[in-house]
């Protein structure tokens, strides 16, 4: 893509393929590697969790293996220099919340095609980025 | 989530659960107000302790709702027993029997694994082969006392008291049997939770019997049919069991059997059952929803403190009745054969047997795998094989210390405590049975029970927890946790017998897809056993003790 160059473009990452895709389209879309924000949402754990209850794991570890395990990620594809950020919570609404600190021109994410009953109980991270954000939102439909 | 979030979510979703048994209180004080008179007028006959007290106005509603709409259908449906009462004397529903040949299966075809892999087991909880390096969240006796802490609840306390008052000692004999058995399914099952199991990026494991049925029936083809399609349902009907399962088994069947021996001890309780559940609901949505992990963590390490507590309490009445012992052995050999009026004789005592040990050790069940899958190793075998332990703890010693303890005071036969047995009130007949003893023990078996439903309540609304997110993707799980201590609350409501068959329903259902699916994946089980034990004999795994 021959686009202006956009500055802070934010791409969420679920290490699956389809979220490694789209940020090979967003590399697209920045002058600078430092441009793009790479972000990674862990689940908050149950306090019953056997790691929790035994304190074996907590945030900080989880965080920093999260970040470890994308940087291996990034390296492999040869995506250094880009901006990772760990967060925990519901994705959609840390990745819409990241945006807007981060003061991001641009969401890029993919999304799967969801059957209407799967869409009713899971619902879509991408739909509520889609509806939340306060910058546009590039959706890559898989 | 900040603390103040959490505090505020607390609050909001107490309110909610709370509010509504609250305000039909109010709503039906009038009507309840003659109740009360009742039970005084019991209680000065001297025969409070004997009498259950049975729920009365909108308490009286919501049984009759519960009992009429949620356990009759459900019984009807799960519970079919084929008209054996016509043609084998005794009633034996289906999921019994299903139950038995799981665990007969796996223990033949895993080459008696229970009884030869037991010192192995002892061996991997002392940490012997501990590799702090391996992926997963804790050591195997961190993971093993994690599924304890779920599976030792008022199913040993109350559960073996109503086998043995409805089936006499001889259902002893048939629990510990299943016990043996069960140690084998708890093997194949927490074996295929870590071999199916997810390591995150973050380093945290998901796993149990979800996965293995999804992804592990995905690999296995008859002839050119694959059987994905199988697992998925299979595992979806796996979820939406163990949901239940946590709301009936893992919740309110805690509940109601704690408040038991609990009320005895607390007047005030008498007539204000719901009291009980609304502190037991804020106290388990302290941690479920507002998130305190130390109250969790303290909860469920004290369980094998407690564990021990009991045992040595249970052992110093034995040794005052040392003379009994014996002749208890006896009784319940004898009474496992030639069982004296028992309905459906023989196989009417085996039935309650194995029903009650299957609920206490949740052995085929597949609940405990889901903990289990958090161990750290990459030898899923060795897993197996620690939590085959499980039920040989929580059966084999402490449901047999629990029944021998009510045979030997012969509380099981005392016609005072016959209202406690035809009310499935058995955590009470326990207590009768320790405070015929030593005046004060009772008090010890008040906070065993307490601690012990407790700890099994935050297990359980984990297990419950991780099927809702299967289920969801993780989202509205807030949903899921209003409806547990909605249940808990119930439980403090809905008649002892009720709830008992409604934690049967679902806990012991969660067998259908569970054994269904792993008997399936069975022979890949076996393949790894055999590999991994040729290994072993060979000397050729590094200890890491010391």
């Amino acid at each position: 893509m021959t686009w202006l160059p956009r500055q802070n473009v934010v791409v969420p990452i679920d290490f699956s393929d389809d979220s490694f895709a789209a940020l090979e389209t967003a590399r697209e879309m920045v002058a600078e590697a430092s441009d793009l924000h790479v972000i990674h949402v862990l689940p908050v754990l149950e306090p019953a969790e056997p790691g929790i209850i035994w304190h074996t794991i907590d945030d900080d570890s989880r965080s920093q293996h999260a970040q470890d395990a994308l940087e291996r990620e990034l390296s492999k594809r040869s995506a250094d220099g880009l901006r990772v950020v760990v967060r925990f919570g519901d994705p959609g609404h840390e990745v819409v919340q990241y945006a807007e600190q981060a003061g991001a021109e641009l969401v890029v994410l993919s999304c799967k095609g969801r059957s209407a009953l799967t869409r009713l109980l899971i619902g879509s991270v991408a739909e509520r980025i889609v509806r939340l954000a306060h910058c546009p939102v590039l959706v890559l439909k898989r | 989530m900040t603390g103040r979030d959490c505090f505020r979510r607390f609050v909001a979703s107490l309110v909610v659960t709370c509010l509504l048994p609250v305000l039909a209180a109010s709503a039906d004080a009038a009507e309840k107000a003659p109740a009360e008179t009742a039970t005084g007028t019991e209680a000065e006959k001297g025969d409070a302790q004997a009498t259950p007290t049975e729920p009365v106005g909108w308490e009286a509603e919501a049984d009759g709702f519960f009992g009429e709409y949620l356990v009759t259908p459900l019984w009807t449906v799960l519970f079919f027993d084929f008209w054996t009462d016509r043609w084998l004397g005794s009633s034996v529903p289906l999921v019994v029997f299903w139950l038995l040949i799981g665990a007969t299966f796996f223990t033949l075809r895993m080459g008696f694994i229970n009884f030869r892999g037991f010192w192995h087991g002892i061996q991997l909880i002392r940490g012997k082969y501990d590799n702090p390096d391996e992926p997963g969240e804790v050591s195997h006796f961190q993971a093993l006392a994690s599924a304890l802490s779920a599976t030792i609840g008022l199913g040993n306390i109350a559960g073996v008291a109503i086998a043995v008052g409805l089936g006499g000692p001889g259902a002893i004999f048939w629990m510990i049997v299943a016990g043996f058995l069960g140690m084998s399914s708890k093997f194949a099952e927490c074996s295929l939770a870590q071999m199916y199991r997810k390591v995150a990026p973050d380093g945290t494991v998901s796993g149990g019997p979800m996965r293995y049925l999804h992804q592990g029936l995905k690999e296995i083809n008859i002839g050119p049919l694959n059987l994905g399609g199988l697992g998925a349902v299979l595992a979806v009907l796996f979820a939406l069991v163990c949901m239940g399962g946590s709301f009936g088994g893992g919740c309110a069947f805690q509940v109601s059997q704690s408040l038991g021996p609990i009320r005895d001890k607390v007047p005030f309780l008498q007539g204000n059952e719901w009291i009980y559940g609304v502190v037991m609901a804020v106290l388990v949505g302290l941690v479920i929803i507002g998130g305190i992990r130390r109250i969790a963590a303290t909860a469920e390490k004290i369980v094998p403190t407690m564990c021990i507590i009991y045992v040595i309490t249970s052992i110093y009445i034995l040794a005052v009745h040392h003379d009994k012992i014996l002749g208890a052995f006896e009784l319940i050999f004898n009474g496992a054969f030639t069982p004296q009026s028992v309905k459906g004789g023989i196989l009417g005592v085996m039935v309650i047997g194995i029903k009650r040990a299957a609920f206490s050790n949740e052995a085929g069940i597949g609940s405990a795998a889901i903990a289990h899958a958090a161990a750290k190793t990459e030898e899923p075998i060795r897993e197996g094989i620690v939590a085959s332990l499980g039920p040989f703890i929580d059966t084999v010693v402490i449901c047999t210390m629990t029944g021998l303890v009510i045979v030997i005071t012969g509380a099981y036969d005392n016609p005072l405590y016959e209202p406690l047995i035809k009310g499935d009130k058995g955590a009470a007949l326990t207590s009768e049975a320790f405070g015929s003893v030593v005046w004060w023990f009772p008090y010890i078996l008040c906070l065993a029970v307490f601690l012990f439903a407790y700890s099994t309540m935050i297990s359980w609304s984990y297990y419950g927890e991780r099927c809702w997110s299967y289920l969801t993707g993780g989202r509205g799980s807030l949903i899921y946790k209003l409806l547990f201590l909605g249940f808990v609350v119930l439980g403090s409501v809905v008649t002892a017998t009720n709830v008992k068959d409604f934690s049967d329903l679902m806990i012991l259902s969660m067998a259908f897809p569970n054994i269904l699916g792993v008997m399936l994946l069975s022979g890949r089980i076996r393949k790894a056993l055999d590999v991994y034990w040729n290994r072993y004999k060979a000397g050729e795994f590094k200890t890491h003790e010391g």
